[in-house]
């Protein structure tokens, strides 16, 4: 579902760096990418999400280009590590924020605002501010924000990397199942090679601004080929 | 994409054009009415040559006098650590930011002037006065931007120092001074461009001819010998010192934030306090506090009545009142759009003209407003009647001289702010006036309603351009308070001062809280 063909972008800086990626996601999978830092994952995340122009290529989702649409009309919703709610607003009104930016909501939308809270187990929390939340609930909140967008591709930046393990297993499950239900594609970039095992198929391994394997997770994490994954993994 | 573009130019296309045409107006210097070429020669002048002698001396000492007890002090409030009246000395550390300078001078007068509780004289006029008023802003100043360097040094390396039994030799010599050394030369240069471009301390203190700077004899060509061509030549003068303090201070440029929160580091153990520290404390908490508390007393004891019952006074009073909004609203909205273009410029990865950008609203630093306060008088004068636009003239000026205030308190949280939710907001489709009610308004306006605050109050206690220009209409109270010192009256520039001094603290209070609004989580 999720399409990406040549999708290549020069790194600015002093020591320029050419990435080009490609890559495809099917409905209902969660896709993860591991690899060192620096080698282009989040790169290719704000890529997808148009935070960043690409030089050329394509990015597909069900058979549209999107490449050059904003940010914001792309069929794609993400989550960051952090700073994903507003600390001055109450979970409530971050979660409305991604039905309306200007904050007017019909009673359709309140009920899908609602609905969504109850799947993510946060009802009862409505009117917290994010600061008087656990680290799992204000992620669980930016998930509820995804769901309410009701885009096609969720991208999730380490969205998981600072809670505990139990807590990123109880998430990832709770994803999976969401990603499955509504038939979304979704990407997870994570560096714990962990989370890849419980969240996917299959695996991608981003180095120097290329993917250079997409394998079944466990044959990547557990029995790699290639000298760059033994050496990120440490089992060379 | 090129829109925004275009648009992050604008405020620093609009500042260069307020800067570069008094500028202009000054290098057609050779149309001027009285312009001899050897006036050109000013080295053959001896009167310039003291000026110029004067001004730098001045600057030097004030400087070396502000900021070497600074580092006593600071250091005693870094090694004390927390006690008991810390935050309020601190706060009091951070008044004479927003008391006006001629409020000052008179709290100076009223401990060191004859009737004074520690009277000096007459020789209090001159290089003494001056030296006790620059020291007054600048020691205060010099403690805040020092004691972040303490605050800085890891905690670890003092428990570390102690494991190997450190001396207090051995701890300045391994631990303060190698992190005292990276600042100590940007707070230097500060403090020595903020005395080099004094004007209301040494036109007030300075007492005569002897002891004049090149900003108050540019002052007195233009108001007193009706000289364009003699001010225009000093202002270049003025100028080029200036530009050149600023290229030198650029190579130190590691100059410390001021510090914010008032907290003390948890960390240090109580047995670095020190009786001496507690001493130097005590007497720079005295040093800043008698000449407040002295007018204070003075003021209330004062002719309030006579005062009061001035029509003259609460003119002033309106007419300053209404300076320090309109430079306050000028200056902030100039300030916001300029961050916003650089921050802008920022996120495309053009660094280095978003940091060009930023320095635009900085300028003012190295053009003193005397300098365009002449400009502007050149270039007008021909046209139309100068005195006749003191108000807008005034408020462009003040407000300029109040950007990098807000440029410095606005900046990092609009920054962090960017940086944050930028990618959240393109998003969330949040932009123009949905994401400045949403996300921008919320977030930011403590350090607006603070940036507001400050240019409000130095621009009400500024005597300066309106020194130049004030006619009795148009006076504000610091013009009033220089009228009557200049009668003799101090007496009576004792309760005006305190007036201001009110006004001033009114007005900072209440678009602190107006505009900050209630703390935010």
């Amino acid at each position: 579902m999720l399409e990406i063909e040549k999708l290549r972008y020069q790194f600015p800086g002093d020591k320029p760096e050419t990435m080009q990626f490609d890559l495809s996601v099917a409905a209902g999978e969660v896709l993860s990418l591991i690899g060192p830092s620096g080698a282009g994952k989040s790169t290719l995340l704000n890529l997808i999400a148009g935070f960043l122009r690409p030089e050329s290529g394509r990015i597909h989702v069900n058979g549209e280009a999107i490449e050059h649409k904003p940010a914001s009309q792309r069929p794609v919703t993400i989550v960051f590590q952090q700073h994903n709610l507003l600390p001055h607003l109450d979970l409530y009104t971050n979660v409305a924020l991604g039905v309306s930016p200007s904050l007017k909501l019909s009673p359709g939308q309140r009920q899908v605002i609602k609905d969504a809270l109850d799947t993510l187990g946060l009802t009862g929390f409505e009117n917290r501010k994010p600061g008087e939340l656990s680290g799992g609930q204000r992620q669980r909140v930016a998930l509820a924000r995804a769901l309410v967008r009701d885009r096609k591709v969720l991208l999730l930046d380490e969205a998981f990397a600072s809670l505990g393990p139990a807590l990123r297993e109880e998430l990832i499950a709770l994803v999976k199942a969401l990603v499955q239900r509504k038939q979304m594609a979704a990407l997870l970039v994570s560096h714990q090679p962990g989370d890849a095992l419980i969240a996917s198929d299959r695996t991608a391994f981003v180095h120097d601004g290329r993917i250079i394997a997409l394998q079944p997770t466990r044959q990547l994490l557990q029995k790699p080929d290639l000298a760059e994954v033994r050496c990120y993994l440490g089992t060379l | 994409m090129t829109l925004t573009l275009r648009s992050a130019y604008r405020v620093p296309v609009i500042l260069a054009v307020l800067v570069l045409a008094p500028m202009a107006g000054l290098l057609s210097l050779g149309q001027l009415p009285g312009f001899e070429p050897q006036d050109l020669q000013f080295w053959q002048s001896a009167y310039i040559r003291r000026v110029i002698f004067f001004s730098l001396w001045q600057a030097l000492l004030s400087a070396l006098f502000s900021v070497i007890p600074a580092i006593l002090v600071a250091r005693a409030f870094a090694l004390n650590g927390n006690f008991r009246f810390r935050s309020l000395l601190l706060r009091l550390f951070g008044l004479p930011l927003v008391v006006p300078s001629v409020v000052a001078v008179l709290g100076i007068v009223s401990v060191y002037g004859s009737n004074g509780w520690l009277p000096l004289g007459r020789s209090l006029y001159g290089i003494n006065g001056i030296l006790l008023a620059h020291v007054f802003f600048n020691l205060p100043l010099a403690v805040r931007l020092l004691l972040p360097i303490w605050q800085a040094i890891p905690r670890h390396y003092w428990q570390l120092g102690e494991q190997m039994g450190f001396s207090k030799w051995h701890r300045w010599r391994y631990l303060e001074w190698p992190a005292l050394k990276e600042g100590l030369p940007g707070v230097l240069l500060l403090v020595f461009m903020l005395c080099l471009t004094s004007f209301a301390v040494v036109l007030t203190l300075g007492g005569g001819p002897k002891s004049t700077t090149l900003e108050v004899a540019i002052y007195q060509s233009l108001r007193f010998d009706f000289d364009p061509a003699q001010a225009v030549m000093l202002a270049l003068l003025q100028l080029s010192l200036c530009v050149l303090v600023a290229v030198v201070m650029l190579r130190f440029q590691r100059l410390p934030e001021v510090e914010i929160s008032t907290s003390s580091p948890a960390s240090k153990s109580e047995s670095y306090r020190s009786l001496l520290n507690w001493v130097v404390i005590l007497f720079a908490g005295i040093y800043v506090g008698l000449p407040l508390a002295s007018l204070l007393i003075d003021g209330l004891s004062g002719p309030l009545g006579g005062v009061v019952s001035n029509i003259y006074l609460w003119q002033s009073a309106g007419n300053t009142l209404m300076l320090g909004l309109g430079a306050a609203t000028l200056s902030v909205i100039a300030g916001w759009f300029l961050l916003r273009g650089s921050s802008e410029l920022a996120n495309l990865g053009q660094f280095r003209r978003a940091q060009l950008v930023e320095l635009c609203g900085s300028v003012i630093y190295v053009v003193p407003p005397l300098v365009i306060g002449t400009g502007i008088f050149v270039l007008l004068s021909p046209y139309v009647d100068v005195f006749e636009w003191v108000y807008p003239v005034v408020v462009l000026v003040n407000a300029m001289m109040g950007l990098p205030f807000v440029i410095r308190t606005l900046s990092p949280a609009m920054r962090q702010n960017q940086m944050r939710y930028q990618f959240l907001c393109q998003s969330l489709a949040l932009s123009g006036w949905n994401r400045f009610r949403i996300v921008d308004w919320p977030l930011l306006r403590r350090p607006v309603g603070l940036s507001a605050a400050l240019v409000a109050a130095l621009a009400m206690g500024d005597l300066g351009v309106i020194a130049l220009f004030g006619t009795p209409d148009t006076a504000t109270l610091p013009l009033l308070i220089y009228q009557q010192m200049g009668a003799y009256l101090i007496p009576q520039a004792t309760v005006t001062a305190l007036v201001l001094l009110g006004l001033c603290l009114l007005v900072f209070w209440g678009l602190e809280r107006s505009i900050g609004g209630k703390t935010d989580a």
